[in-house]
């Protein structure tokens, strides 16, 4: 259960990169003319499609990553005892090293790295969706909110790669959940709200969610390099089947 | 051929085929091949901020959120998160998915059903049946389930595999549009808008309301909407669409525009000379439209084993399900049944052939090179012997001095006097000789009373003294005498094809001026690059054999057979086509229409711009003939791109389908499978954009055919003296 604690403050504190990219969609969302529930409703519309986009994507990664090392485990198991645990281990490494890169954007390194994973054309989706934010249906800002957890975001992606590491399709789901619950809070104020969060704020947000996701990534790798002793990354989630 | 054939997709510029999807979108209706390019249509106008275009959305978005939360739903059942204690559990989480599944099926199904119906109540069966009926399948049987409490229920491969199927076409369709990229401009002509000013104001209006003497204003970075004058305003235009010139021509006041052409760096006040739909580049646009929204040959193929393939895979999705009933649960064997359906799905191989041509014709509109027939690339490709015209085709058209005899002057005086009477008149030969002239810097003698003796010559007089330019017999009409030295040089001349003017004053013939065609700079490169790639050349001409065969001597044609009524060149182009299979005949596309047509593929060079004269199935541009290896290579590129998607898609198919019917493909995986191939298509034909472009043949070293002709602009090659000279 750590675990998924761990990676939801991760969520709360990435949410303040959020606040670049998708809160301005929160914030052109708006309020609702017609009160302050109505209001509140389009933005948990919203923040649900978000939810689900992220939780689909977690499980489609954690069942990735569950065929990976199964393939992995056939093949070699008649070879070699307890080799399943290769696949997992390699698995973890990759999600480990990717997670650190993801992080290390996060302090304003690594640039040639973001511009490769916010350029596959996301900013011409996101023109594209504008559509969805003055449209009158209620239904609108739920459509809005799945399309938007499809848009590449660094954030998104070093979590994928958490869940994908987990091995498993529900562990995966709910790596991605946890992450997503966690940005409600910064989105929810962003939208709700529409007050702008102090660029002082921002940055130190943005800073702590690299700082959470480079140790999520150094524990991740870790678990890849010393599977024998470093036992943290299970320890934190029992009795979920891998 | 109905009129539904001409139609072409808004989105991709593929023919829309039997049975368009029509939207009326911001006040304006639009027809889309398939649902794929209906959506990415909508993404993409989702920019203006319109409710049409959301409404696409919201669905599909509504969509994804219902079946993203019944596939993590039946995660959970297939985890077994529900035994045990929660077994009890199991009939309600079942009624919830089917809550979830029902407007998910019925969002995102309706258009393949809609697909399905109207293609049905026309007697096709079309790959949309294959959907709905497996969807249908594994939809029904889920919800018998959930009310018959059956163990299993498989809303989770129904909405996904209508979901993949979805966001396949889609990205099928982002694809395909990149495909149309180059062909925009060309089909941009009628649909585009200019910009008029009507005294003071400025509206915009559509371009096929202009009319001619108004006046229009284009904006850097805009494309010419009219033929026209400029009134005001200096802006270098890049015409390359229309006239294949790659270098930007500067137009200031007074200077003509074209039609399609795009003002490149200052806005230009321009007043139109024609209503906005008599213009070539619209009616270039038209040729385009019409060839693309014809089938080729392996497209009417292809769409045939497409039609005959979905009741065959229907029968076989069926077959599979009973025979695996026999040994596994019904609700398995029906699973084994679907996988087959979806994964049998021959979306791509309708793809195949449209895609690829219309990138090469794409590809070849960018640099000026019109394709007026679909098949006709895959045709070109198998060309196996190209017959050339020679004049205008391989020669330049226009008369050369290549030599000058003379009799008791010198040549630099034949040639002044003969400049000087010459330079009154606008003949042909005249303008050739007077250029020569100009170009050695003789300065022509002033000639006074000059007059044209009509198909004689010209004759006039200097300082009181007659002289006269022309035909033999305007000498002999004169009386002036013809010294045999000189006579016996002329018949020589005559006996190599050349046409000769005799100059003569002070009641002598003092000199004989021969003229002759020459070629093209760049025509000896491009029969070497075409015999390099293995194919047959020949030359057929109506012009005499000592002519013909000079300027194939100089060009590298070994083959020439001269002296043909076009009757005989038609007769000839069966011959060869008996030896080589498919025949190309490259001509000027003026006086050889006949044919052009005539032969398998005609090929018109310089003469874009009077389509409607037109006999030949590719254009190439003004001084294109350069271009033709290179054309060739796009066909052969697009021909192999074809024969590969063909085979991906009817491979991947068959693999796929033996998959499936043993049972080991899982139905979303099929779904994703087959989303994936016809994506894998469009990246393959999209391959066809990295073909290098045309390399106009070098300006530094010119080989000697090149030297001799150099001077092609003003009909006259800057040669030597000594070369000219002879007496």
């Amino acid at each position: 259960m750590t675990h998924y604690l761990v990676i939801f403050a991760a969520g709360f504190a990435g949410s303040f990169h959020c606040i670049g990219m998708c809160g301005g969609f929160a914030c052109a969302l708006g309020r609702d003319a017609r009160g302050a529930g109505a209001t509140m409703r389009r933005h948990l519309l919203y923040n649900t499609g978000r939810l689900t986009t992220y939780c689909f994507l977690g499980g489609l990664a954690g069942a990735l990553g569950q065929v990976i090392c199964t393939a992995q485990g056939v093949g070699t198991a008649p070879l070699l005892n307890g080799s399943v645990d290769v696949g997992q281990r390699l698995l973890a490494i990759v999600a480990g090293l990717l997670m650190i890169a993801m992080a290390l954007q996060f302090f304003g390194l690594l640039q040639t790295f973001h511009r490769l994973s916010v350029g596959f054309g996301g900013s011409t989706l996101a023109m594209s969706l504008r559509s969805l934010l003055t449209a009158r249906s209620p239904a609108a800002p739920l459509a809005f909110g799945v399309f938007n957890g499809f848009l590449p975001c660094p954030l998104v992606y070093a979590f994928i790669a958490q869940a994908a590491a987990t091995a498993g399709a529900l562990p995966g789901l709910l790596v991605m959940a946890a992450f997503g619950l966690g940005t409600f809070p910064a989105m929810l104020m962003m939208g709700g709200v529409g007050r702008a969060v102090a660029p002082v704020w921002r940055q130190r947000g943005v800073w702590l969610a690299g700082c959470g996701i480079l140790l999520l990534g150094l524990i991740t790798f870790g678990r890849g390099i010393f599977p024998s002793h470093a036992h943290i990354g299970h320890a934190w989630m029992p009795g979920f089947p891998a | 051929m109905s009129a539904d054939d001409e139609v072409l997709c808004s989105h991709c510029s593929l023919p829309v085929g039997l049975r368009a999807m029509e939207r009326a979108l911001n006040g304006e209706s639009h027809a889309f091949c398939c649902y794929g390019c209906c959506i990415a249509f909508q993404v993409k106008s989702g920019r203006n901020e319109e409710w049409d275009a959301a409404w696409l959305l919201i669905r599909l978005g509504v969509g994804a959120f219902l079946s993203m939360n019944i596939m993590m739903f039946s995660l959970l059942l297939y985890s077994d998160a529900f035994t045990g204690v929660d077994a009890d559990m199991l009939p309600w989480i079942h009624l919830l998915l089917w809550c979830l599944a029902t407007p998910a099926v019925v969002i995102l199904g309706a258009p393949y059903l809609r697909e399905m119906w109207l293609n049905g109540i026309e007697g096709h069966v079309t790959s949309s049946t294959l959907i709905v009926v497996g969807v249908g399948a594994a939809y029904g049987y889920s919800t018998f389930a959930v009310f018959g409490h059956g163990p299993h229920v498989y809303f989770d491969t129904a909405t996904m595999v209508l979901m993949l199927f979805t966001v396949g076409r889609y990205l099928e369709a982002v694809g395909r549009a990149r495909a149309a990229r180059d062909l925009e401009p060309l089909l941009a002509a009628e649909g585009g808008s200019a910009t008029v000013v009507d005294g003071e104001a400025e509206v915009r209006r559509p371009v096929r309301e202009v009319e001619a003497g108004m006046l229009v204003r284009t904006r850097p970075g805009e494309r010419i909407p009219v033929d026209g004058l400029v009134v005001e305003g200096e802006s270098s235009t890049d015409e390359a669409v229309i006239t294949g010139e790659s270098r930007p021509v500067v137009k200031s006041a007074g200077s003509m525009v074209i039609a399609g052409s795009i003002c490149l760096d200052g806005p230009l006040l321009i007043r139109s000379m024609g209503a906005g739909t008599a213009t070539h580049w619209a009616q270039i646009c038209r040729s385009v439209r019409e060839a693309l929204s014809r089938r080729g040959p392996t497209q009417r193929l292809a769409d045939r084993v497409v039609g005959v393939a979905v009741p065959l895979v229907l029968a076989l999705g069926a077959l599979a399900a009973a025979y695996w009933a026999q040994t596994l649960p019904f609700d398995r064997a029906l699973l084994i049944g679907l996988a087959v359906l979806v994964v049998a799905c021959p979306c791509a191989a309708g793809l195949a052939a449209p895609m690829a041509t219309s990138l090469g014709v794409g590809r070849l509109a960018r640099h000026g090179c019109l394709v007026r027939e679909p098949g006709v690339l895959e045709a070109l490709a198998r060309a196996g012997l190209f017959a050339f015209d020679k004049t205008g085709t391989l020669t330049t058209g226009t008369a050369r001095l290549v030599g000058v005899d003379r009799h008791g002057a010198g040549s630099e005086e034949v040639l002044a006097w003969a400049a000087g009477v010459l330079s009154h008149s606008e003949h042909d030969l005249a303008r050739a000789i007077t250029a020569a002239a100009a170009a050695r810097g003789i300065k022509p003698v002033a000639a006074l009373k000059v007059r044209a003796v009509p198909g004689r010559g010209v004759r006039g007089s200097v300082n009181g003294e007659p002289v006269a330019a022309g035909s033999r017999t305007l000498m002999t009409d004169l009386g002036w005498s013809l010294p045999p030295a000189l006579a016996e040089r002329v018949r020589s001349q005559e006996g190599c094809g050349h046409s000769v003017v005799y100059v003569g004053w002070r009641q002598h013939v003092r000199g004989a001026l021969s003229l002759d065609d020459s070629p093209l700079p760049e025509a000896q490169a491009t029969i070497s690059a075409l015999r390099g790639r293995g194919l047959n050349v020949v030359l057929l001409t109506g012009d005499l054999a000592p002519a013909a065969r000079r300027i194939s001597g100089l060009v590298g044609i070994d083959d020439v057979e001269a002296a043909l009524s076009p009757e005989a060149k038609s007769a000839a182009l069966d011959r060869h086509r008996q030896a080589h299979g498919v025949v190309a005949m490259v001509g000027d596309g003026l006086n050889d229409g006949p044919v052009l047509a005539e032969a398998d593929i005609g090929i018109a060079v310089g003469s874009a711009t009077d389509l409607a004269r037109e006999t030949a199935a590719i254009v190439l541009p003004r001084g294109g003939l350069w271009m033709l290896p290179w054309v060739v290579d796009v066909a052969c590129a697009v021909r192999r791109t074809i024969r590969t998607n063909l085979m991906w898609a009817f491979g991947y198919n068959l693999v796929a389908l033996s998959l499936a019917a043993i049972g080991l493909l899982q139905p979303i995986l099929a779904a994703a499978i087959m989303a994936g191939s016809s994506i894998l298509v469009v990246m393959n034909s999209l391959r066809l954009e990295r073909l290098p472009d045309p390399v106009p043949p070098s300006q530094g070293q010119p080989s000697p055919a090149v030297m001799e002709s150099s001077g092609v602009d003003v009909g006259v090659a800057m040669m030597s003296s000594a070369a000219i000279e002879r007496g």
